[in-house]
């Protein structure tokens, strides 16, 4: 295609002449394609990439790096008509299109010679559909309560454990002027952060799975059970006023500023707060409290994924690259400089006491690794889903109304 | 006198329109001081809610050469040059030939083919959208910069052939006419004669088609994806992270991007505002 061999030209050309220097042509090729346009995304790819080039000097590979956005939409089209051997895409549910499509291909082989049952495990059901593998993943990140523990401190507030200690939490920073959480629901995918957790502690992993693959009916009683605790958070006045009005990043001055107590959110938070002057003093994290003790804890944490092109030419040296994508050695060292989380569990984590808390959650989860909603849905689901959630939270009054809306839209997309 | 001249009225009236003026000064540029403010600040003041005090620290330099190191925005501002220049001389080419056919040859359609030039300025761009998407799919300049350059060529040449006709008809007909008697040849009467005539046209035409497409951003986010061929225009989402929007760089960015219009604008100033009442008035 005209437009994928022009954005692979021009981003291809100077990385073309650093392999061209270094390495003797023998003629194996190796085209990747993917959309890491962020500066430290990038660089993390680039120096794996490095160091792959290095153990397989016979091997020249062409890096394309898309533009986050532009990507998404030119993936269909490079998949079909002129196949890298690797694309970058992500885990859970929002492959399937791309897997029913058989533009990527299985890769069941490069996980059982590498082991990498063992080595992934925690993502393994998050890249396996119709009993096959279908990706790498590479990295990953935690979500939580993000809070400030210095105002938590101050007024004798403990890490709440479970839902009872969490609603008490809010009273505490309410009765001193706080409000118990921050969130800007303006792009509506934060509020399906909060439905997430809400309904992976209410109704459990494989529900909300069976939910977001279309098999359970939005008007459902245990549905209205994951509302109702949201209903109760509404009504005590949990959340930011005007949060429909604000972005995600437009709620953290309140939590800078010490007027909010916590935002429920990925750990990609930290770092704007920490430029705003939180310290590791005043700012803690918190796995989301315990709503049900019958139901193993499950998490929110997307994970991203390397994949086979189905039409790749160069599938050998492809696979060689999944192998050496998976190792812990290259996971570690792409996830420092990402300042996210290695999959695989013999790697090490950054020393970060963010990222440490959030490995030690997600080692220790026993019901599943959730993808986050709009990743776990369909896109249209997703979408009504949100805009849902966001309309709940303004008019709970209208639950019903969205729940039968909602439930319209499944009948449709699920067909 | 209609109006009355300031100086000339009443002494309240002068104090009030003294003092209305800067306020109502002010209060217009208030948008474009919260630009120029946000683009010195750094990202901890965004993240605060310091969004109108004073910057905690002033990072104007931090600032603009993040906007040119960390993101492909130079590239960008290449590809509107890469659009804008070839534009602006191929609609004036064309228009200045349409202009002169239109204004000076009487033959029995040229109202008709006159009112289709015009009648293309009043369809709102938007409803082509998507048949000009698949026509530049079909001609395979899609997600080139060519698409954006046909695309404008074609869509501006209506409004430039309107312009360029009713200036030529301005000129007196005797100068054609003395040429004919001549017997010089009807390119040569449009190249000699018409022509450099016709200079204070297109430089307005050139300042103001340079504007419009400099500044378009419907057509950039249609026709094109991606730092190799995107204007910058619809290239300044990529001063964002992925999951950051950083204001300070996309305020930075913006000036940057607004400066090539400005400096256009100051330095044919007198074109441009000749260019909005030209062939207002027919003589």
């Amino acid at each position: 295609m005209f437009k994928v061999a022009r954005i692979g030209l021009r981003l291809t050309t100077a990385m073309a002449v650093v392999t061209a220097l270094a390495l003797p042509a023998t003629g194996k090729e190796l085209v990747i394609n993917s959309d890491s346009s962020f500066p430290a995304i990038k660089a993390a790819f680039e120096q794996a990439i490095v160091g792959f080039e290095k153990e397989n000097p016979d091997i020249n590979v062409t890096f394309n790096v898309f533009d986050n956005e532009a990507y998404k939409s030119a993936i269909r089209n490079f998949l079909s008509a002129d196949a890298p051997d690797i694309a970058t895409w992500f885990a859970g549910n929002r492959m399937l299109p791309y897997v029913d499509a058989k533009l990527f291909a299985p890769i069941d082989d490069v996980w059982a010679e590498n082991n990498m049952s063992e080595t992934l495990k925690s993502a393994e059901s998050s890249v396996t559909h119709y009993g096959k593998k279908w990706a790498i993943p590479y990295t990953y990140y935690q979500w939580g309560v993000y809070y400030r523990k210095d105002i938590f401190d101050k007024l004798g507030i403990a890490v709440p454990k479970n839902w009872e200690e969490f609603k008490q939490a809010g009273e505490t920073l309410k009765a001193n002027n706080i409000v118990p959480m921050a969130i800007g629901t303006k792009f509506p995918w934060t509020a399906a952060g909060v439905f997430d957790y809400l309904n992976l502690r209410t109704n459990g992993y494989d529900f909300h799975m069976a939910l977001t693959r279309g098999e359970i009916p939005w008007t459902d009683p245990r549905i209205r059970k994951t509302m109702a605790n949201w209903k109760e958070l509404l009504d005590a006045d949990f959340f930011l006023e005007n949060h429909a009005a604000n972005s995600w990043q437009e709620a953290l001055p309140p939590l800078v500023n010490g007027k909010a107590g916590m935002y429920l959110m990925g750990n990609f938070i930290v770092e704007p707060l920490r430029e705003a002057g939180l310290t590791d003093e005043t700012l803690g994290f918190f796995q989301f409290p315990v709503i049900d003790p019958a139901i193993p804890t499950a998490e929110d944490a997307p994970a991203n994924t390397i994949h086979l092109a189905a039409n790749a030419t160069n599938v050998a040296e492809a696979k060689k690259f999944l192998a050496y994508f998976a190792r812990a050695d290259v996971q570690s060292a792409m996830n420092e400089t990402m300042s996210q989380l290695p999959v695989n569990s013999k790697s090490t984590v950054a020393d970060d006491p963010f990222l440490r808390a959030g490995f030690e959650m997600l080692s220790n989860v026993n019901g599943g690794l959730a993808q986050f909603f709009d990743r776990d849905a369909p896109a249209e689901m997703a979408k009504a889903g949100m805009e849902g959630f966001q309309e709940f939270m303004v008019k709970p009054d209208r639950l019903d109304a969205i729940l039968a809306r909602l439930e319209t839209v499944r009948q449709r997309v699920y067909q | 006198m209609f109006p009355t001249p300031v100086q000339q009225t009443s002494r309240p009236t002068r104090i009030a329109y003294q003092i209305a003026l800067p306020v109502a000064l002010v209060l217009w540029l208030l948008p474009l001081i919260g630009v120029a403010l946000t683009s010195i600040r750094p990202a901890a003041d965004i993240t605060a809610g310091n969004y109108w005090g004073w910057p905690s620290s002033f990072n104007l330099i931090e600032n603009y050469s993040a906007v040119f190191t960390n993101s492909p925005l130079a590239a960008y501002i290449l590809n509107s040059f890469k659009v804008t220049i070839p534009t602006v001389i191929g609609a004036i080419a064309l228009s200045s030939l349409t202009g002169f056919a239109l204004a000076i040859y009487k033959f029995r359609s040229n109202l008709l083919i006159f009112f289709l030039f015009v009648a293309g300025n009043f369809i709102p761009f938007q409803i082509l959208m998507v048949p000009v998407r698949d026509l530049s799919i079909q001609m395979g300049v899609y997600n080139s910069v060519w698409a954006l350059i046909f695309f404008h060529i074609a869509f501006q040449t209506g409004f430039c052939t309107l312009f360029m006709r009713n200036f030529i008809r301005t000129l007196p007909f005797e100068l054609i006419e003395a040429a004919r008697i001549e017997d010089v040849s009807e390119f040569k009467i449009f190249w000699h004669i018409v022509l450099p005539l016709m200079r204070p046209a297109l430089a307005a035409l050139a300042v103001l088609v340079f504007t419009f497409v400099w500044n378009d951003y419907f057509w950039a986010t249609v026709l094109t994806q991606g730092a190799h061929a995107q204007p910058v225009t619809a290239g300044l989402h990529a001063l964002n992270g992925e999951w950051i929007a950083a204001w300070h760089l996309v305020s930075a960015g913006s000036i940057v991007a607004a400066l090539p219009p400005v400096l256009m604008f100051f330095l044919m100033q007198k074109h441009f505002i000749a260019g909005l009442t030209l062939g207002a008035v027919k003589s």
